[in-house]
C-alpha cells in the first residue's frame, strides 16, 4: 500500500464521528466510481447460497394443511390417516402448538388478535394454516396434508375494507368487537386559515388494489436444536428487524438460544421476507422432533398464505389551492386492508407522514389513517413502507388539480415545489427535509426527455385518431427508516432506537475484514460496505474481505429497510474507522514520539503534520499493534479491532401528541416522464418513452443504483398496468400462480433513461441518501397519469384505480361514445 | 407443489406407447413436451397414475410434405415448426401464429400435437386448426383414426381422442396461390394466454375472395370458427370488403365470459377488433396490397 496525501481531515483523537463530507463526488477515491458489483460474480454464475440450499442431514420437510374458507370455526381435525401415511412422522394442529408457544407479536395493542402460525379454533381467510405435516420428503408432507381431515363451519366474511369498517360488518376477530385495528386524525398548520385561502379544491378518490414486491424466491426456513448446546440454529429467508429475538419470545426460550445465521442470500425482498410465522413453526418442531426441519413455501403457499402482501388502500384527497394553482392545503383520508393479522402493517399508513405533502409547499394537512382487518392474507412491509401508494394519491390529486385548473400539469408541480434555498425544510406534520433541488432535477429529466418533441409525438399521434398521453410524478424517497412510526400508530411504544452495527478487523498480516450482523435481499451490501469501509481507510475495496456475524455473534442491527444500509450503516462504519484510525495514530505517534494531536491518518500511514517525512506506515503498525506490545503506547489494547454502533441520523425523539415528528432523515427526490400509447382497438397500453430525474445525493456505486431505479421503475409500472392480488366475493384468491399475478416482463418495460442529479445530504457520511425505493415511488402515478392524459383527451374519465386494465381503458372510453362527444 | 406419485414410462415404439394406454385408460396421461401437463401436475390437478412420456417416439418429431400439404409430427416443438420452411409456405397461418405462443423457453420444448390434444380455447394452435380445417391423425389399439378439426375439439380441455388413443400427426392442406394469412392477439402481457385472439387465412383469386377462414381463441370452450363473417366475406372483391359488418356478425354471435384480466363486453368487441385486422393484414398478403382494417 502506498499512502497518498489527499488534503482530507487530519486524524481524529477520539473516536466521535466526523463532520459530513461537503467535497465533491469526485473527491472520493473510491466512492461513485464504475467499480462494478461484487455479488453479482456468485448469482452470475448460480453459486448463490439460499435458505434451500441448506440441507443439514436427516432433515424432514413440512407440508401444510390451508384453510379452503375465508372465515370459519375449525370443529375438529383428523389427523390419523395422514400420520398412517408411510414418510410420514408428525402432524401438528394450531391448538397443540398454541400450548407450547406465544402469538406472534402484534405491533398495536389488541390483545384479542391473536395471530399464531396455525389456526387455532377459528381459520380468517382461504389459505390459513391449518395443520403441518412433516414427512421425509417434501412430497410426501403433501401427500400426509391432503390426507388430514378438517372439519369448518362456514363463519360469515368481509373482504372489501370499507365494508369491514361499517359497524355492521361480519368481524375477524370478533372478541376484538371491530375490525377497525388503528384510528389515527392528525391535523397540522393552520387548517381553517388553508382553508380560507383556497379558491376552490379538487377531490379524487383512488384505490390502490393490493400487490406486493413478490420475489422469485419464496420464503423459506431451516431449524435445527441441538439439545446438548442447548441452541436453535436457524437459516431463514429473512430481511426482518427482531426476527432471532421474536422468534425465541415466540418459543418461549431465552434470546440467546436462538442463533440465526445472516450469511445466506435472500432471493428478493423488498421488505415482505419476514417469515415468523414459519420461522416458530419450523423452530417448534425442530425442538419437538429433535431433527433439522425445512419449510420451504411453494408458490401458491406463498401467494395464499404467506402474508406478504402490500398496501391495499382506499384514497380519498383532497387539494385546495387559490385561483393561481398555490397549494394551500391538503386532506387525505386513507383506509388500509390489513388482512387477517394487522402485525406490523397499520404501521405502514405512519410512515408517509414524513413526507405528506409530497415536494411541495403546502401549508396545511389533514391526514385520517384507518387501518382494518379483512379475510384476506395479512399485510406486511413492502418497499416504501406505505409511501408509494400515498405518492400516488397526491400526484393523481395534482394531475386533477391541474385539469380543473386548465394548468399544465408540469407547471402546477413546479409552481409548488419547496425551492432549494428552502431547505432544510420543515413540513406541517414535524419533518425536516434535509435537502434537495426539485428545479433542476426536473430541468434534468426534461432535457433528457426532450419534452417539446415528445409532446409534438403524443399530439401526431392523437391527430391521426389515435390515444396517446404523457405522464409525470415527483415525489419523494424518504431514507434511513428509523421505526419511530411504531411511536406515532401506537403512542404507548416509546420504541425509538433503531441502530446499526460494523466490525473493522485489521489482522495481523494486515488484511481487513468488515462484518456486519444481517442478511441482504439483493441490496449489494457486501459491495458498498467494501466500498465504504475503503474509502474511509484509504485503502483498496477489492482486498476487503465482507463477513455476516449471525446473530449470537454478531452485534446491534436491525434491518436492510429504507436504505438504512448506505445510511445508517454509513455511519458505523464511519464510527469504527474514525475508532481504528485513532487507535492507530496513538501507535503511530508513540512511535515517532509526538502527541497522536501532532500526527494524522493518510491512506494506511501515521504521518507527522510538521514532516510528511516523519511516518509509520501499514505494516509497522499492524506488527506493533498485534506482536510488539514493547511499541504500544501504556494502556493500549493490544490487536485492531474495532465494533461502532450507530444510531440513525436525527432519530432519538418520540412524536409530539399531535403526531408531529422527525420521520426519516433523508429525502431522495425523483421525477418521471413518460409516453404512453393505446391500441384504439385493444385498449392496450405500450409505454414508448421513459425518463426519470434522480436524486439521492451521493451515488456510493453507480451499477447499484441504476439497478435500484431500473428494477424499481419496472415494479411500478406493474402496479399500475398488471399486479393484482384479487378475490372474488366468495372471499376466493383469484391469483394463485404467476399466471394471473402478472409480472411486468422485459416486453413490458421500457428502455428507462436515468438521469441522476447529486443533493449531498448534511446528515450522512458521504453525503448519500436512499436509493432502495427508487423508480417505485413514482412510476404508478407517472404511468396512471400518462394513461389519464390519454383518456382524458378524449373525453373520457381518467381511471383512478389501479392496475389499469386494457378493460378499465376499453370502459372508459366506450362511457363516452355513449354519452356521445363532451 | 409437488406431483402424486406416478409411474413414468418411456415407450420407444407407438405400439408400446398405445398398449400402455390400453392398459392403463384413465389412470394414464400422456406426456409430449410438458408445458401444460407439468404444471398441471404439480399443482395436483392432474392426477394420473401412469403418465406415457412420447418423447422416445422420435418418428413424431418429423414434418413431412405430401401432394396436398404436409404432416407434421405431434412431436414437432413450436420452434421447430417456426423455423421449418415447409410450415411457412404450406401453412402460413400456423406460421403467423407460432411466435405468439408462449416464450421461446416454452416453444423449445413444447409441441404442435401436445398443444391440439390439451385443447385449450385460449391458445393458438387449437384455433388455427380449426380455421385450416386440418385433419387430426390418431393410433389406438383399434387402428388409425383421421378426425377433422370440427369434429376435433369437443369442449374446454376436452378433445375427440379416446382415453387409449394417442395423436400422432396433423394433415394441413396447401392453400392455393393467391393466399395470405395472419395472426394477432391481445394479452395483458406479452407471451400470456390471450384474452383474445384471431387468425385468418384469405386467398384471392380472379379478384374475389374465394375463400376465407377465421377462428377466435379465448371466447369460448372451443376456437371460433367465424363462420358468420367468412359468409359475408366470400366472393368480394378485397377492395370491397366490409370489416365492421364482419366484425359486428361475429360480435352478435359469441358469448364470451368474463373473468379478472376482462369484461365479457370487453373480448367480444375486442374479437371483433382483431377479425378485421387479421383479415385485412391476409388479404393485403394474399394480394400484395394494403386494404385498410375497420
Amino acid at each position: 500500500m502506498r499512502p497518498r496525501r489527499d488534503g482530507r481531515r487530519g486524524c481524529p483523537v477520539t473516536a466521535t464521528p466526523s463532520a459530513p463530507a461537503a467535497a465533491a463526488p469526485d473527491a472520493h477515491r473510491y466512492l461513485s466510481q464504475e467499480a462494478g458489483v461484487r455479488e453479482d460474480r456468485r448469482f452470475v454464475a448460480g453459486r448463490g447460497r439460499y435458505v434451500a440450499d441448506v440441507t443439514p442431514p436427516g432433515t424432514l420437510h413440512v407440508g401444510l394443511v390451508t384453510s379452503p374458507h375465508p372465515h370459519a370455526r375449525i370443529v375438529d381435525i383428523d389427523v390419523a390417516e395422514a400420520l398412517a401415511l408411510p414418510g410420514v412422522v408428525a402432524v401438528l394442529t394450531g391448538a397443540e402448538l398454541a400450548k407450547s408457544t406465544e402469538p406472534l407479536r402484534q405491533y398495536l395493542d389488541v390483545p384479542e388478535v391473536q395471530w399464531r402460525p396455525l389456526a387455532v379454533d377459528a381459520t380468517r381467510y382461504a389459505g390459513e394454516w391449518v395443520a403441518a405435516v412433516v414427512a421425509e420428503s417434501r412430497a410426501l408432507a403433501e401427500d400426509g396434508a391432503e390426507l388430514v381431515v378438517v372439519d369448518y363451519e362456514p363463519l360469515p366474511h368481509v373482504m372489501d375494507p370499507e365494508v369491514a369498517a361499517r359497524a355492521d360488518a361480519p368481524l375477524v376477530h370478533p372478541t376484538h368487537g371491530t375490525n377497525v385495528m388503528a384510528h389515527r386524525e392528525f391535523a397540522w398548520g393552520d387548517v381553517a386559515g388553508g382553508r380560507a385561502r383556497a379558491g376552490a379544491t379538487t377531490t379524487v378518490r383512488t384505490r390502490w388494489n393490493r400487490n406486493s414486491t413478490v420475489p422469485l424466491e419464496t420464503f423459506g426456513v431451516v431449524a435445527a436444536w441441538d439439545p446438548h448446546r442447548e441452541l436453535l440454529d436457524v437459516w431463514a429467508s429473512i430481511q426482518m428487524p427482531q426476527f432471532p429475538d421474536q422468534l425465541a419470545g415466540a418459543l418461549r426460550i431465552p434470546t440467546n438460544q436462538v442463533r440465526v445465521h445472516f450469511d445466506i442470500d435472500v432471493g428478493g425482498s423488498y421488505g415482505v421476507k419476514r417469515g415468523i410465522k414459519h420461522g416458530v413453526l419450523a423452530g417448534f418442531l425442530a425442538r419437538r422432533l429433535g431433527a433439522p426441519v425445512k419449510l420451504i413455501e411453494d408458490r401458491s403457499e406463498n401467494m395464499h398464505g404467506g402474508d406478504f402482501h402490500g398496501p391495499d388502500r382506499v384514497f380519498e384527497v383532497e387539494l385546495a389551492y387559490t385561483a393561481d394553482g398555490e397549494f394551500t392545503h391538503l386532506r387525505i383520508d386513507v383506509i388500509d386492508d390489513e388482512g387477517a393479522y394487522p402485525g406490523r402493517s397499520p404501521l405502514q399508513l405512519a410512515k408517509p407522514i414524513g413526507a405528506i405533502v409530497g415536494p411541495y409547499r403546502i401549508p396545511s394537512v389533514e391526514y385520517n389513517a384507518t387501518a382494518v382487518t379483512t379475510n384476506k392474507t395479512g399485510q406486511v412491509a413492502v418497499r416504501g413502507f406505505g409511501q408509494s401508494p400515498t405518492n400516488y394519491a397526491i400526484e393523481a390529486a395534482v394531475d386533477a388539480a391541474a385539469r380543473d385548473l386548465g394548468m399544465d400539469r408540469l407547471e402546477l408541480r413546479r409552481r409548488n415545489f419547496i425551492q432549494p434555498e428552502e431547505f432544510p425544510y420543515r413540513i406541517p406534520s414535524g419533518t425536516e427535509y434535509d435537502s434537495g433541488d426539485y428545479p433542476a432535477v426536473v430541468d434534468k429529466a426534461v432535457r433528457a426527455a426532450d419534452l417539446p418533441a415528445l409532446i409534438e409525438r403524443r399530439d401526431a399521434v392523437r391527430a391521426e385518431g389515435g390515444l396517446a398521453g404523457i405522464g409525470f410524478a415527483a415525489c419523494l424517497e424518504p431514507s434511513g427508516g428509523n421505526a419511530i412510526f411504531e411511536n406515532v400508530m401506537n403512542p404507548r411504544n416509546d420504541k425509538t432506537t433503531f441502530p446499526e452495527g460494523c466490525r473493522i478487523r485489521v489482522d495481523g498480516e494486515g488484511a481487513v475484514t468488515a462484518v456486519v450482523s444481517i442478511s441482504s435481499a439483493g441490496q449489494s451490501h457486501d459491495t458498498m460496505v467494501a466500498t465504504l469501509v475503503g474509502e474511509e481507510l484509504g485503502v483498496d475495496p477489492a482486498g476487503i474481505t465482507v463477513l455476516r456475524a449471525d446473530s449470537l455473534a454478531g452485534f446491534p442491527s436491525q434491518s436492510p429497510v429504507g436504505s438504512r444500509m448506505a445510511i445508517v450503516l454509513g455511519q458505523a462504519i464511519r464510527g469504527a474507522a474514525d475508532e481504528l484510525k485513532a487507535r492507530l495514530c496513538a501507535i503511530g505517534a508513540h512511535q515517532l514520539g509526538l502527541a497522536p494531536d501532532e500526527v494524522r491518518y493518510d491512506r494506511g500511514s501515521v504521518v507527522a503534520h510538521a514532516d510528511p517525512d516523519a511516518a509509520v506506515g501499514w505494516r509497522d503498525l499492524v506488527a506493533i499493534a498485534h506482536r510488539k506490545q514493547h511499541l504500544l503506547p501504556p494502556g493500549a489494547s493490544p490487536g485492531l479491532e474495532v465494533v461502532h454502533v450507530a444510531h440513525t441520523p436525527r432519530s432519538g425523539t418520540l412524536a409530539e401528541p399531535d403526531g408531529t415528528v422527525q420521520l426519516y432523515p433523508c429525502y431522495s427526490f425523483e421525477v418521471h416522464v413518460v409516453l404512453a400509447e393505446i391500441d384504439p382497438g385493444t385498449a392496450k397500453v405500450e409505454l414508448r418513452d421513459y425518463v426519470i430525474g434522480h436524486d439521492c445525493g451521493t451515488v456510493l456505486n453507480p451499477e447499484v443504483v441504476r439497478g435500484m431505479v431500473y428494477g424499481g421503475t419496472a415494479h411500478g409500472i406493474g402496479v399500475a398496468l398488471y399486479e393484482q392480488f384479487a378475490f372474488n366475493p366468495d372471499g376466493q384468491p383469484l391469483t394463485q400462480s404467476f399466471i394471473d399475478y402478472l409480472l411486468p416482463s422485459a416486453h413490458e418495460v421500457p428502455d428507462i433513461v436515468d438521469v441522476e442529479h447529486c443533493t449531498p445530504s448534511p446528515y450522512t457520511t458521504f453525503g448519500q441518501k436512499g436509493a432502495g425505493e427508487a423508480g417505485y415511488m413514482g412510476a404508478p402515478a407517472a404511468v396512471a397519469g400518462a394513461v389519464n392524459d390519454a383518456l382524458t383527451a378524449r373525453g373520457a374519465a381518467p381511471v383512478h384505480s389501479l392496475p389499469i386494465t386494457p378493460s378499465d381503458i376499453w370502459s372508459a372510453l366506450r362511457a363516452t361514445r355513449e354519452e356521445g362527444p363532451q | 407443489m409437488k406431483p402424486i406419485d406416478f409411474h413414468l414410462h418411456r415407450p420407444t415404439t407407438l405400439a408400446e406407447a398405445i398398449a400402455l394406454l390400453a392398459e392403463h385408460g384413465d389412470d394414464a396421461k400422456v406426456l409430449a413436451g410438458g408445458q401444460s401437463l407439468l404444471p398441471l401436475l404439480n399443482f395436483r390437478l392432474a392426477r394420473p397414475e401412469h403418465v406415457v412420456d412420447l418423447g422416445r417416439l422420435t418418428t413424431l418429431r418429423t414434418t413431412r410434405r405430401t401432394t396436398d400439404g404436409l404432416t407434421l409430427g405431434a412431436m414437432v416443438t413450436y420452434a421447430r415448426a417456426e423455423a421449418s420452411r415447409a410450415v411457412a409456405e404450406d401453412a402460413p397461418l400456423l406460421a403467423a401464429a407460432l411466435p405468439f405462443v408462449a416464450h421461446k423457453p416454452v416453444r423449445a420444448r413444447g409441441t404442435v400435437g401436445g398443444s391440439i390434444a390439451h385443447g385449450d380455447p385460449a391458445a393458438e394452435l387449437p384455433a388455427v386448426i380449426r380455421a385450416l380445417d386440418a385433419v387430426m391423425v390418431a393410433a389406438g389399439p383399434r387402428g388409425v383414426r383421421r378426425i377433422p378439426a370440427a369434429e376435433f375439439f369437443v369442449g374446454n380441455l376436452v378433445t375427440a381422442l379416446e382415453v387409449d388413443e394417442i395423436l400422432t400427426g396433423i394433415d394441413v392442406a396447401r392453400p392455393a396461390r393467391g393466399t395470405g394469412a395472419a395472426f394477432t392477439e391481445v394479452g395483458r402481457r406479452q407471451g400470456d394466454f390471450a384474452l383474445v385472439g384471431a387468425g385468418a387465412q384469405v386467398t384471392v383469386a380472379d379478384g374475389v375472395v374465394v375463400d376465407v377462414r377465421i377462428a377466435l381463441t379465448g371466447i369460448a370452450g372451443v376456437p371460433h370458427r367465424a363462420t358468420e363473417a367468412e359468409t359475408l366475406l366470400t366472393g368480394v372483391p378485397p377492395a370491397d370488403l366490409d370489416l365492421d359488418a364482419a366484425a359486428d356478425a361475429t360480435r352478435a354471435v359469441i358469448a364470451p365470459s368474463g373473468d379478472l384480466h376482462a369484461t365479457a363486453d370487453y373480448r367480444r368487441d375486442v374479437a371483433g377488433v382483431l377479425l378485421g385486422r387479421v383479415v385485412a393484414t391476409a388479404v393485403e398478403r394474399a394480394t400484395g396490397h394494403a386494404h385498410r382494417a375497420a
